[in-house]
């Protein structure tokens, strides 16, 4: 049959013995590591590929929108910091692939009570504001987000919960899954971080999903969310100026300039200014004269629009497409449940993430303070996404067995 | 379920669950279908706004980092036709206030700052309170990227002072601009009028307007009268533009483009400076003498208040001189006129000096009318020039059963038999009362309006066209007219014959400006063609001289006139000099060697002395020169125009030495200049 033809001719993973995979690996020792355990002859190279280029084309953007206007006060510190993230980022990444992640499920507990602790220390006078948001621990030079780590744990913890359990998920663990989502959520709104929190609503209804939940539960829950959202935005809970930020895109392109649709103008102008092929690197007027606010960070995307075009934007979309595409493939072949929730939860991270950001900077989404995964400036969000890759990275290459 | 076989063939031997799990495909693949959903739309999003609709922001993107500020040009200078410079400009010192910087000041600073620089403005002559300067500092309209001007044309020694003192006055600029000087003084105001900073109006008019090539920024310098007005789109300079880039906040980050601001055209005009001060010095020295006449008969005394003279060149139109009494001095226009200067001029007490009463004032022209009168009898067919008409000293209105039915001649005399000649020659009342008379008693054969109609080729009774501001159209009275304009405010609206006996006089409600007198016997001099007065020859480079518009002669219109018709008024007006009622005020004048021809006016005016005017233009064969002049409020044509007339004719015939004229028009060297005999160099 293809499909078994397909994985004989990949090797078969560690422990295997036979003539096949012993003449395979003598080949492939002419080109990679000859000690290597035989789990890193099936790393996903694409979805690696992928994540570099993503992570070089964002260090190279972040170049361009803090390079500025005078070339002799140019601070390089910005992109010297994104360099060391990525750096980081990867041999984090690296760690993460190192032990099998079956061996990681029985300690899944562990990062994820140090998270809640440190989520619920950073609402403490250790932590640090900055525009509003209490989310952020200043550690000398650099900060630490912590909520961008706990996406990345409570994936892992949510995918150890329910792989334990066959379909149909019992509504007792579903409800135990939604509490365990539901700790880092309620913190992540105390700081308070509307847009990481969203993050966490989608991880968890896409592993609920593919973790096997009745369907009638998941209306349920569906048709409870979608009435939380209007309770909460016809309540007192949010303040006005949360409620104008999530509402004012749908009023764009009315003529009318107020200060809520200032970044939203200002975004698309950079974006859509840039046509088919872009104003050339580091020519975007927008992005060169600070136009558009918090562009090295959750903006990001508007410089890639402005100076590379359409021709660079929809690169950079169908990168996350492909990665997206070898995740939902590595879902499909992993080695057991737990593998397959991992690359849903990450899957459902990325996608979220990406749909959401790109789209608050082109006006079809509200605009929230999140990140673009691998682009943005900022350690946690960089190392955060290298680390949700090695957990792909980790059940690809182990899917064997 | 071939994955799951394959796993279990090669994950076979795990524990537990591990390797043998059902993939949740259906699921997996609903995920996929919701994000490629998801990835779907932001592409179609992404293509709709960077291929299909990205030039509207690429257009929002440029006006997001580009200010455009304009740098003033100084305007064109303007010359006379022989190329003396009347207005020139001059480097000043602008006080301006960087917004920037003083933004940055503590208010207290601000006030304190503000304080003290009015304080120094206000000493240096330069009124002007804090107030005003805030209220300046706020208005939007000023461009953010160059200083806002404060006070212009501070005296030098300010100047010094505040650059020796900028670190206590902290966003104080000091700058040069070009402002207006007039080498001449008040010579020739009323024709070159002045400048003045754009108001709000006229800044919504220009910004209206198509004309785009020149634009205004507020406190920018316009034309407010005069050719100043007139020829502003030559004047004004093309001002330089800087364009300039900004970041977020606003602030300059380099200069895309500049392009240099370019001095406006220089206008050169028909007049003659030196000629424009033996005018207006004549005009003055014949109001003076006027006043110091007793009244005619028992009038108001004489107070001269007003008066005007034009030169003209019959043969093109061509203004060589127009003077207005009162005058001005523009000089006090720059930088902005103070309010004691300004009310001074608006006092009616002063018979305001800012008008051009050559073309804004209208008087009744006597016996200046005749002329066209007598065109109109010969013309019409009422008389030939032979027609002898008996003058008795007086008028009886035919039919007339009220109490002023007769007419007598001014001041009596009986001229007896005359021909039209001799009555334009003796100007006979009595004949001209007739002419009007007959034509409104024969208006079977002439119509309602014929009269007039023979009267309005002369441009009498509408504005002339001259490029100048102001200008009044005068009135030609007749039974439309009377009818219109009693109705509305519950007058007699019957044209009788009376009324007709007093157009044939040039009184009652005919009106006409100088220029328009002027105009009408330049026509006739010429033999017909009534040409739109010019006073601009030609627009050209600043400084370097190359003609960018030659202003041509135009012609208004024909007066239709036969050669006999023509010959029998112009002897009656070649002979008023010599014999006729100027030939006391011609007594010794050379008019074998310069022949003029001309018509005496006194047009009395109810509670006041009358208006003298003089109309002449000369040599009488191939006319050069039109002069005409008119006094209000003193006296006989004959005693008071004539002479001033004389005065200007001399200079032409070159019986007196042709003056220079210096700052405010009075001669600096009376021997000078050297024109003697032969009737002058160039005026045609």
């Amino acid at each position: 049959m293809a499909r078994g033809a397909l994985d004989l001719r990949r090797a078969p993973a560690r422990g295997l013995s036979g003539t096949r995979a012993l003449g395979r690996r003598r080949r492939d020792d002419s080109w990679f590591h000859p000690r290597a355990p035989a789990a890193w002859k099936h790393v996903d190279l694409v979805l690696l590929g992928c994540a570099l280029s993503v992570s070089a084309l964002g260090a190279l953007m972040i170049l361009s929108s803090t390079r500025g206007t005078d070339p002799d006060a140019y601070d390089p510190s910005y992109l010297r910091r994104q360099v060391l993230f990525i750096g980081i980022g990867m041999a984090g990444m690296v760690a993460v692939t190192l032990v099998d992640y079956r061996r990681l499920r029985d300690f899944a507990w562990l990062p994820y009570v140090a998270v809640l602790f440190i989520l619920g220390l950073v609402l403490s006078p250790l932590g640090t504001e900055q525009r509003g948001t209490q989310a952020w621990f200043q550690l000398g030079a650099f900060q630490l987000q912590p909520a961008e780590l706990a996406k990345v744990v409570t994936v892992f913890a949510l995918a150890a919960l329910f792989a334990r359990f066959e379909p149909p998920l019992p509504a007792r663990r579903l409800a135990v899954g939604l509490a365990l989502c539901g700790l880092p959520v309620g913190l992540i709104l105390a700081q308070p971080d509307l847009g990481t929190a969203l993050v966490f609503v989608a991880i968890v209804t896409g592993m609920v999903f593919v973790g096997g939940a009745r369907m009638r539960h998941i209306v349920v829950l569906t048709a409870f969310g979608v009435i939380a959202v209007i309770g909460v935005l016809n309540s007192d809970l949010l303040e006005d100026y949360q409620r104008d930020r999530l509402t004012e895109f749908l009023e764009q392109d009315q003529g009318l300039v107020t200060a809520e649709t200032y970044n939203l103008d200002q975004s698309k102008a950079a974006i859509a200014s840039g046509g088919t092929s872009g104003k050339g690197l580091f020519e975007g007027t927008q992005t060169r004269l600070g136009f558009v606010p918090e562009q090295h960070t959750d903006f990001i995307f508007t410089a890639l629009g402005e100076e590379l075009g359409f021709a660079g934007s929809a690169t950079l979309l169908a990168l996350f497409a492909l990665m997206c595409l070898r995740i939902l493939r590595t879902a499909q072949i992993a080695h057991d449940r737990l593998g397959t929730l991992i690359c849903a939860g990450v899957l459902s991270m990325l996608v979220f993430q990406v749909f959401q950001n790109v789209g608050m900077t082109m006006g079809i989404m509200p605009i929230t303070g999140i990140t673009l995964p691998f682009m943005s400036y900022g350690g946690s969000s960089v190392v955060a996404s290298w680390l949700a890759v090695g957990l792909v990275l980790n059940v690809h290459m182990r899917r064997f067995g | 379920m071939s994955l799951q076989s394959v796993n279990g063939a090669v994950g076979g031997g795990g524990n537990g669950t591990a390797g043998r799990h059902k993939v949740p495909r259906l699921r997996l693949s609903m995920l996929a279908v919701v994000a490629t959903a998801l990835f779907a739309s932001l592409f179609a999003r992404l293509y709709d706004l960077q291929v299909v609709g990205s030039s509207d922001y690429q257009v929002q993107a440029e006006a997001n980092r580009v200010r455009t500020v304009q740098v003033p040009a100084p305007r064109g200078r303007i010359v006379d036709r022989n190329g003396k410079v009347l207005v020139d400009n001059r480097v000043a010192v602008v006080v301006a206030i960087d917004r920037n910087v003083f933004g940055d000041l503590a208010e207290a600073e601000q006030a304190a700052l503000l304080q003290r620089l009015t304080g120094e403005l206000t000493a240096a002559g330069q009124v002007i309170t804090p107030e005003e300067v805030t209220e300046r500092l706020r208005d939007q309209r000023y461009s953010r990227y160059a200083p806002v001007p404060v006070a212009t044309d501070v005296p030098e020694d300010l100047k010094i002072y505040l650059e020796e003192h900028a670190a206590e006055f902290p966003s104080v600029v000091v700058e040069r601009t070009p402002v207006r000087e007039y080498p001449y003084g008040n010579l020739a105001a009323h024709i070159l009028g002045y400048v003045g900073k754009i108001n709000d109006d006229e800044l919504a008019f220009v910004e209206a307007s198509d004309d785009t090539a020149k634009p205004y920024a507020l406190n920018d310098e316009i034309g407010k009268t005069g050719v100043e007005r007139t020829y502003e789109r030559y004047l004004r300079g093309t001002p330089g533009v800087r364009r300039i880039e900004v970041d977020a906040e606003g602030d300059p980050v380099r200069v895309i483009s500049e392009r240099e601001p370019r001095p406006g055209d220089d206008l050169v005009l028909s007049i003659d400076i030196d000629l424009q001060a033996v005018a207006e010095q004549a005009l003055q020295q014949g109001l003076a003498d006027a006043r110091a006449r007793p009244p005619n008969r028992d009038n108001p005394p004489n107070n001269a208040t007003t008066g005007a003279v034009v030169v003209e060149d019959p043969n093109n139109g061509q203004l060589l001189a127009l003077a207005s009494y009162p005058t001005y001095d523009p000089t006090a226009f720059v930088d902005g006129i103070d309010a004691n200067e300004w009310a001074y001029l608006n006092d009616p007490a002063n018979h305001y000096p800012l008008n051009n009463w050559a073309i804004q004032g209208q008087w009744a022209p006597g016996s200046t009318y005749k002329l066209f009168m007598g065109y109109a009898a010969l013309h019409s067919g009422l008389m030939a020039p032979d027609t002898i008409f008996y003058d008795g000293g007086g008028y009886l209105i035919p039919g007339c059963t009220g109490l002023k039915c007769y007419r007598s001649n001014a001041g009596g005399a009986a001229h007896g038999a005359v021909n039209i000649s001799e009555a334009l020659t003796v100007s006979s009342d009595a004949f001209f009362y007739n002419v009007g008379a007959q034509f409104w008693l024969q208006r079977e054969r002439f119509g309602d309006e014929g009269l007039q109609g023979y009267l309005a080729p002369w441009g009498v009774g509408e504005e002339t066209g001259v490029a100048l501001t102001g200008e009044r159209p005068g009135r030609i009275a007749g039974p439309t007219w009377k009818r219109e304009y009693n109705e509305p405010i519950g007058g007699d609206t019957v044209w009788r014959t009376g009324d007709s006996v007093n157009v044939g006089v040039g009184q009652g409600d005919v009106l006409v400006t100088p220029l328009q007198l002027a105009n009408g016997y330049a026509t006739f001099a010429n033999g017909g063609t009534r040409y739109v007065p010019q006073v601009a020859l030609r627009a050209q480079t600043y400084r370097t001289g190359d003609v960018t518009q030659e202003f041509a002669p135009e012609a208004a219109g024909r007066v239709e006139i036969a050669p006999q018709e023509r010959q029998a008024l112009l002897d009656g007006l070649a002979n008023v000099p010599v014999r006729g009622t100027a030939a006391g005020a011609f007594a010794g004048f050379p008019l074998e060697d310069f022949p003029i021809a001309g018509k005496t006016g006194t047009a009395q005016v109810d509670n006041k002395a009358d208006t003298a005017l003089f109309s002449a233009f000369g040599p009488v064969n191939a006319p050069r020169y039109q002069v005409t002049a008119v006094l209000e409020e003193s006296g006989f044509g004959a005693t008071s125009a004539a002479p001033v007339v004389r005065r200007v004719f001399e200079v032409l015939a070159g019986v007196t030495p042709r003056p220079v004229a210096g700052p405010n028009g009075l001669p600096v060297n009376p021997e000078g200049g050297g024109l003697v005999g032969g009737g002058g160099a160039g005026y045609d």
